[in-house]
């Protein structure tokens, strides 16, 4: 990548950014059976942050995003929305939750997403099939949207599941490991295209990752989880060395 | 040829089996593909045999509440349905709650259910050899009569199965893809994943009754696992299943109408042998095809 499609803090993205936050959650107790995962976090999404969620395996980042999607509900503490009373999130689930038993083409799993605008019982609206190529021409696999969702590479899945979340017409759009899986080649193409995409729409966007390069050259805030604690900040802030090496221990 | 001709004329003896076979056999495979979607394949083992015990019981009740409940046959089969149906609903719940509470494995849940099942029933029936023999007609698969009454009912409740499937198609293919994605577009999985599942009660309650536990789990898993060898969408994975099975009800009942066999064992034999088919010529076009398999 050249340094004009970095997209990290002090780059461009960074002008995009009101501080306004979007979704804030004040001291969170989240968890499942009413036992804790994560306590007293306080986390604030920016309306038009391009933000990563970084975190070891098991630190909570999934509880994080189940709380955030409305999946779990928080057993403290509450989940604020700004000026709407539910936004609509787009999400991005890791491509591996999704059964390939299912003869689904690609179109087929982005219609999905168009559940609540199509009448029981009736067909699929123009309009939404319409819709469903335009956000799979977004992503650039319209070329695929006939084939099963199952048989194809795991970049081209990516892509698909994140035209399903464009076709909610979403506010943030939520994006668990979209790397995970996905080849050097099809990682840099789909960063690009999250790139492009929060520049284009203006998307709050918040991506769970492990990848610190991912985080450094297109991430403009980070939320890193480390024993049930939540530290956020800018990314030029957080990404320091020293704070990498005592968030893994190192220090 | 001329036995074909006998057994489509309109007043063909049998005609009620022949009916209650197509419908059956075009019926269950709808409800067997979310089975075999959903990787619940052996859900459709054991609720058919689950629904069978509660035939099992409406038949010896007579054993355990009095001579009343042996005569009539109507009333007889009237609760021999609420048996089967009520049996079949309650086991549906129950593994839904189980399914939704994660306690366990499922695998692990349905094989116990089905051995017991099974030993519950061969129980009930112990003291009655009469209703035993009825059961064991059942189990086997040997639909001989038919009442157009049972017919009728057969037909009105698959008729109303298929209505709600088909119109809330979408919903359950969502609850059943990406439950997560359900949720967060605020539709309830608990709730629809009950829906389905009482669904899948009624139909095998209904199918148990008339054709026996033998030819609902055969028509339910068997289709559904040939067409998804050759579907590539869910249009073509649903009519394929339904039409695998209407072919083989209907060859099934001819087979077994000329050879003098049970109908149920002649059908799923049947789609025993159209499944290995499938499987080998589905091998070989992926032998004969490798560049394009992924």
């Amino acid at each position: 990548m050249d340094g004009s499609s970095h997209r990290g803090a002090g780059s461009g993205v960074e002008a995009t950014v009101n501080h306004e936050w979007i979704i804030r959650l004040r001291g969170l107790a989240a968890g499942y059976r009413g036992r804790a995962v994560l306590s007293d976090v306080d986390f604030t999404l920016l309306r038009g942050s391009f933000s990563a969620l970084l975190g070891a395996n098991g630190s909570g980042k999934s509880t994080l995003l189940k709380t955030l999607l409305g999946l779990l509900p928080p057993i403290k503490g509450q989940v604020e929305f700004r000026h709407i009373a539910s936004p609509t999130i787009g999400y991005v689930p890791q491509q591996e939750q999704l059964d390939a038993n299912y003869p689904l083409s690609a179109l087929d799993v982005v219609l999905m997403s168009a559940h609540a605008r199509i009448a029981a019982g009736f067909a699929v609206p123009a309009g939404e099939r319409i819709l469903a190529r335009e956000c799979l021409r977004a992503t650039a696999v319209e070329d695929i949207a006939a084939q099963r969702f199952a048989r194809l590479s795991g970049g081209q899945k990516q892509r698909v599941l994140i035209a399903r979340a464009l076709m909610t017409k979403p506010d943030i759009l939520i994006l668990d490991e979209p790397t995970a899986g996905v080849d050097a080649s099809a990682t840099t193409a789909i960063l690009e295209l999250l790139t492009g995409i929060h520049q284009e729409r203006h998307l709050t966007i918040l991506l769970v990752t492990h990848d610190f390069g991912i985080v450094r050259r297109h991430a403009n805030r980070v939320a890193w989880l480390r024993n049930g604690r939540l530290t956020e900040g800018d990314t030029a802030a957080l990404m320091t060395p020293a704070h990498i090496a005592e968030m893994l221990d190192l220090a | 040829m001329e036995t074909l001709r006998e057994i489509l004329a309109p007043d063909f003896l049998l005609r009620n089996s022949l009916y209650t076979c197509l419908l059956v056999g075009a019926a269950c495979p709808l409800v067997g593909v979310f089975l075999v979607l959903r990787r619940l394949a052996f859900l459709g083992v054991a609720l058919p045999q689950i629904s069978a015990t509660g035939v099992a019981l409406a038949l010896s009740l007579h054993v355990w509440f009095g001579p009343a409940h042996s005569h009539e046959h109507g009333a007889n089969q009237v609760v021999a349905f609420i048996g089967a149906f009520t049996f079949s609903l309650l086991a549906v719940v129950a593994l839904a709650y189980m399914e939704r509470t994660r306690d366990g494995r499922t695998d692990g849940r349905l094989g116990t259910a089905y051995v017991v099942a099974t030993a519950l029933s061969i129980l009930l029936l112990a003291k009655c050899p009469q209703a035993e023999q009825s059961w064991l007609s059942l189990f086997k698969g040997d639909i001989i009569a038919v009442t157009n009454g049972e017919f009728r009912r057969t037909f009105i409740l698959l008729a109303l199965m298929l209505v709600v499937l088909g119109w809330h198609r979408r919903t359950f293919l969502l609850v059943s893809f990406d439950p997560d994605l359900a949720n967060i577009l605020k539709v309830s999985v608990n709730r629809w994943n009950l829906v389905l599942f009482l669904l899948i009660g009624l139909t095998v309650g209904v199918a148990v009754l008339v054709v026996g536990p033998l030819i609902s789990f055969g028509f339910m898993l068997i289709p559904p696992m040939i067409a998804q060898r050759f579907a590539d969408n869910m249009k073509q994975l649903a009519a394929g299943a339904s039409l695998v099975g209407l072919v083989a009800a209907f060859a099934g009942f001819y087979v077994a109408y000329v050879a003098d066999l049970p109908v149920g064992p002649a059908s799923v034999g049947l789609l025993g042998a159209a499944y290995v088919l499938a499987f080998v010529v589905t091998s070989l076009l992926k032998l004969a095809r490798p560049a394009t398999a992924s």
